[in-house]
């Protein structure tokens, strides 16, 4: 390993650099196309020459000495035969050619306008806008002049051919040009043109007769001041386009012509970045440890894409300079030329649009510079930005309702292969020694050992005991035995920490500690209630977890990122954490009717939870047996000094006094996973610890509760009866007629728009309307069918799945199925299926559903309701793919903010973005999240001071303010003295 | 033609004295280069503003009941 200091950067130039550059940072110049010869040796001035680097073990580099592994490659080029345009400058090149003069070369702009775009272009630099900016209105205001303000020549468009081809377009006057006067002469009779004899043009234009007849025999060219003369007479065009082709030597020249005070005006530093160094003279060889070679297993060299581009770049530079030394036509050595062009663009960027990209001989597009570079799987996002990295693990997630919220099972296999470093000191040796002696294979044990010298074994099941120093070679061999100052790698243990996340990582509880608990069998398991976070489900998600590797992460994490810390989101204020789907069923049923249970049933619902003892009975029944409430034992997880007063979810008044719930239905909004008033409440007055508590037991309550009730649903559950079936026809047919009305209404011409809204438009909305209210009684019959202990109404009422609505298509009638908000409306011409009347503006022509999902739904409802799915189904696809795109450019926008110490909110340029954090200087999950929610602050303060302090002597002295100072040193008082004399103990 | 400035969504924009300036500017650190910018052209602008005022803006907030913030005119 290489003991040299690091670089340390101040900063980076950016520009283009000179061809001389390249010749003195170039090893060699490479001149032919083959890389190996028949032995199978690198050749010199080859593509692999060995001085451009060694990527073959045991050799060493002729320029550096060192070996493969530690050379670091070095640059050779290539002299080109021809000048050839760098592809990554094309625009900028346009820019130049238009803005400077085609003789002079100077920057088409008067001293006044380049002294105003200098001060423009300072200006935005020291505001920090692009400079860019600038560079485009300078030029814009170049082009705008027909004549070189300089030198007076006139000046021509330059049309750019992508990607790497100029022209240069002249008004030229047209071959035809007798032809096309004789023509506009004629006149046109349709048009009412008249006639126009040579006389007449004679005395229109001012040219002698003679003149215009030579012209119109084609015998004289007439000059420009004639040919303007002669089209503005006869209002015809005589020009045409003449496109003159610039070779990169040309713009080559006409660069090296403009002068430096010029460039700078652009924002071009000319001491750096010389314009006509964007065409290329010489062209860099990257090191061969940019592009190593690879051996296949039957002993055949394949190379790398760049050096396939490379061989193809020599190959026609070679052929160009031997056609131009034997004399070649221009039209041969115009196509090598082009031929040369395309092989130096395609080696820096391979998916230029217009150009076909190089191919391998399989077919597949080479991988060239700029390929390397961009992109997801490119050197930035995919190789600096992301990494892959060791001690992490994936696999499936599944259920665990016994961890605890803050614990994450993980599978014995990952756990023995996850290890923690552990520092041997005389206090763990015993420890260190038991977890070396398991060896690698039994679950605690250990992989790795490090001797105090740095020198690392792997523990294996041969030498596990001798390590330990529990075998007999052990004793003989005193320095192989573990003992203080050497590390240990052993397997994860119950209560390490590790991270889990669940991609995407949308936000900051994606990611979060949990503590492991090492399982048998192949999954991750964690507690139902943290899916919430990680928006997680069982149907085969995948999760990864990170072993820590040092003692300060580990804290971190602990102190952090625990998910017990997570409880409460930063996006609202309130807990993300809490009970979901069944145990809110749970709670609801145990709470509801406040239902009475015995001893034993009272018990069995507390089991997991610290609760070991009853407390006293709610009352006696009947048959003289104490007996406790829902309500009770649902009080008992509370905190025993909690008091809360809201109104709940079902709309009754939730009252918890000196920690009883006293009366309310516990469920969604009292402890759900986005805002349960209860967890929120305990969470801000009691700490995330009670709060992970409360949470935990909770939902082992809920799931007991549920057991004891029983929950199940069937088909038998949302059928109504024969009589309410026929009332719900009633009511659909009822709706018909109504549409059927309004529909010979507007037949009638008698349907009247409503405001702002055209005919078609209005009955469209009436038959909707009528439509819509048609399903809302069906679902009203259906529901009154229902009984509030039907599961299906347990949980919409509590809030724990589904809604009245989802209830209600099943019993009651599907109803109106939609594409973009409105009926059905395409499909054939004029009607949505073959089945239907042309124009049939009926409901069930346009997607009304008029069965229940129990029913089932005929075959034409049957596919009105796929349509109507499938809309949904695509948005949620378009919908995440939009939000995720969106997501990355903001967090790329926003990543850089960072909140200072002094409140403001800046950038990394340290301007000012928020002059206060959030306005308010505050984080949002350590203040009330509205104004009816006020945190305690008063009642939290007195409750800690109450159990800090026993006497009211003590709590009097701590809150009178007088500090003692503690962590300053006992010697405070005599080391602020700077000039005391130091008395020596010795 | 309407004036913005009177409109109850916009916020109240002064020209902040030179001296008060040295003081926000030495509270938070900063050039006046590093604050965030307000065009010249903005209708909600005071008429005396010119390029290189700093502009105190007291807003009404949804978290505190007033925010300040310092914006230099530019261009």
């Amino acid at each position: 390993m290489s003991l040299q200091t690091p670089k340390e950067l101040d900063e980076i130039q950016f520009g283009l650099m000179d061809p001389e550059t390249y010749r003195d940072l170039s090893v060699t110049k490479v001149i032919t196309a083959d890389t190996y010869d028949d032995d199978g040796f690198p050749i010199d001035m080859g593509l692999m020459d060995t001085r451009l680097g060694v990527i073959d073990p045991g050799l060493e580099c002729p320029t550096c000495g060192q070996h493969s592994g530690s050379c670091p490659g070095h640059f050779g080029h290539i002299e080109l035969a021809a000048p050839v345009i760098h592809v990554g400058f094309t625009k900028l090149m346009r820019r130049l050619l238009r803005g400077t003069c085609r003789e002079c070369s100077r920057l088409l702009l008067t001293e006044d306008e380049k002294a105003e775009f200098r001060d423009r272009l300072s200006e935005a630099r020291r505001l920090g806008r692009d400079p860019q900016d600038v560079l485009k209105a300078a030029i814009r205001q170049a082009r705008k002049k027909d004549r070189c303000p300089h030198c007076g020549e006139i000046q021509y468009d330059i049309e750019h051919e992508k990607p790497t081809t100029y022209y240069e377009v002249q008004q030229v006057l047209t071959s035809e040009y007798s032809q096309r006067i004789a023509g506009a002469m004629q006149g046109n009779e349709e048009e009412g043109i008249d006639r126009t004899t040579p006389d007449e043009l004679a005395e229109k234009t001012d040219i002698e007769l003679t003149r215009i007849n030579e012209i119109l025999s084609g015998s004289f060219r007439p000059r420009e001041s004639q040919r303007k003369a002669i089209e503005k007479a006869l209002d015809i065009d005589l020009t045409e386009e003449d496109t003159n082709k610039l070779m990169p030597s040309d713009i080559r020249d006409w660069f090296e012509a403009i002068p430096d005070g010029d460039i700078e005006v652009l924002g071009i530093d000319s001491e750096r970045s010389r314009p006509e160094w964007m065409i290329l003279t010489v062209l860099p060889v990257p090191p061969v440890t940019t592009r190593p070679s690879i051996t296949l297993d039957n002993g055949q060299r394949s190379e790398d894409d760049l050096t396939h581009k490379l061989v193809d770049i020599i190959r026609i530079n070679q052929r160009f300079m031997e056609n131009r030394e034997a004399g070649a036509p221009q039209l041969i050595i115009e196509d090598l030329w082009e031929l040369l062009q395309y092989h130096v663009t395609t080696f820096m960027d391979n998916e230029i649009s217009g150009t076909p990209p190089a191919r391998h001989r399989s077919g597949r597009p080479l991988k060239t510079l700029s390929q390397r570079l961009k992109g997801k799987e490119g050197r930035f996002r995919g190789s600096l930005s992301g990494k892959r990295v060791n001690f992490s693990a994936r696999t499936v997630i599944s259920p665990d309702p016994t961890l605890s919220l803050n614990e994450v099972g993980v599978p014995d296999r990952v756990a023995t292969e996850m290890t923690q470093t552990m520092l041997v000191t005389e206090r763990n040796i015993e420890q260190a020694k038991q977890y070396v002696a398991n060896g690698p294979n039994a679950h605690p044990g250990a992989n790795y050992v490090r001797r105090p010298d740095g020198r690392r074994l792997k523990v294996t099941e041969k030498n596990c005991k001798a390590l330990a120093g529990m075998s007999e070679e052990a004793e003989l061999d005193e320095a192989q035995t573990i003992g203080p100052g050497w590390e240990v790698n052993r397997h994860l243990i119950d209560g390490d920490i590790v991270i889990f996340n669940r991609q995407p990582s949308l936000h900051r509880m994606s990611i979060m500690a949990h503590e492991v608990v090492v399982m048998p069998y192949k999954t991750f398991r964690l507690n139902t209630v943290v899916c919430p976070p990680y928006n997680a489900d069982f149907d085969g998600d995948e999760m990864n977890m990170h072993a820590l590797q040092n003692e300060e992460a580990r804290a971190e994490a602990r102190v952090l990122m625990r998910v017990q810390e997570q409880i409460l989101s930063p996006r609202f204020g309130q807990n993300i954490i809490g009970a979901i789907q069944d145990h809110i069923s749970g709670t609801y049923l145990l709470t509801k009717d406040n239902p009475r249970f015995n001893e034993t049933q009272a018990l069995d619902l507390l089991r997991a939870t610290r609760i070991d003892e009853l407390p006293e009975p709610s009352g006696i029944d009947d048959e003289d047996k104490p007996f406790w409430t829902g309500r009770d034992v649902f009080s008992e997880l509370l905190p025993d000094d909690m008091n809360l007063e809201f109104t709940g979810t079902i709309g009754d008044d939730v009252i918890i006094e000196d920690g009883q719930l006293v009366e309310g239905t516990i469920a969604e909004d009292e402890v759900g996973e986005f805002g349960g008033e209860i967890v929120d409440a305990i969470t801000k007055q009691y700490g995330n610890t009670r709060s992970r508590v409360f949470i935990n037991e909770l939902s082992t309550l809920a799931m007991r509760a549920i057991m004891h009730f029983g929950f199940s649903i069937g088909i038998d559950d949302e059928t109504i009866p024969a009589e309410a079936e026929a009332r719900i026809d009633e009511t659909i047919d009822d709706a018909y007629d109504r549409v059927a009305e309004l529909i010979e209404a507007y037949e009638r011409g008698e349907l009247e728009s409503l405001p702002g809204r055209t005919i078609d438009e209005t009955l469209e909305m009436k038959i909707m309307q009528t439509l819509s209210r048609a399903r809302d009684n069906a679902g009203n019959i259906a529901e009154e069918h229902f009984t509030e202990d039907n599961p299906a109404v347990v949980m919409a009422n509590s809030g724990a799945r589904g809604s009245m609505l989802n209830l209600t298509q099943m019993a009651g009638c599907v109803g109106q199925q939609a594409v973009r908000g409105e009926r059905i409306n395409r499909g054939y011409e004029d009607r949505t299926l073959s089945h239907y009347e042309p124009n049939d503006l009926s409901a069930g022509a346009h997607g009304f559903v008029e069965s229940s999902y129990t029913v089932g739904l005929g075959p034409r409802e049957f596919f009105f309701h796929a349509m109507g799915g499938r809309e949904g189904l695509v948005d949620t696809a378009v919908r995440t793919s939009k939000s995720g795109y969106l997501q990355r450019r903001l967090i790329n926008a926003l990543s850089e903010l960072e909140t200072q110490y002094d409140g403001t909110v800046r950038d990394t340029s340290d301007t000012i973005v928020q002059f206060e954090f959030g306005e308010d200087g505050t984080s949002p999950v350590q203040v009330a999240y509205d104004q009816d929610h006020d945190v305690d602050v008063e009642g939290i303060a007195s409750k800690v001071l109450d159990e800090e302090f026993d006497s009211p002597e003590e709590r009097e002295e701590f809150l009178s303010g007088k500090t003692v100072e503690t962590n300053l040193s006992e010697h405070a008082a005599s080391r602020r003295v700077a000039s005391e004399e130091v008395t020596s103990d010795d | 033609m309407v004036d913005v400035s009177q409109h109850e969504l916009v916020p109240e924009h002064t020209v902040l004295e030179e001296d008060i300036l040295e003081d926000v500017l030495d509270e938070y650190d900063i050039d006046r280069t590093d604050l965030p910018k307000i065009k010249r052209t903005d209708k909600a602008l005071p008429d005396e503003a010119e390029v290189g005022d700093v502009i105190k803006i007291v807003r009404n907030s949804r978290t505190t009941d007033q925010a300040v913030v310092y914006r230099l005119v530019v261009e």
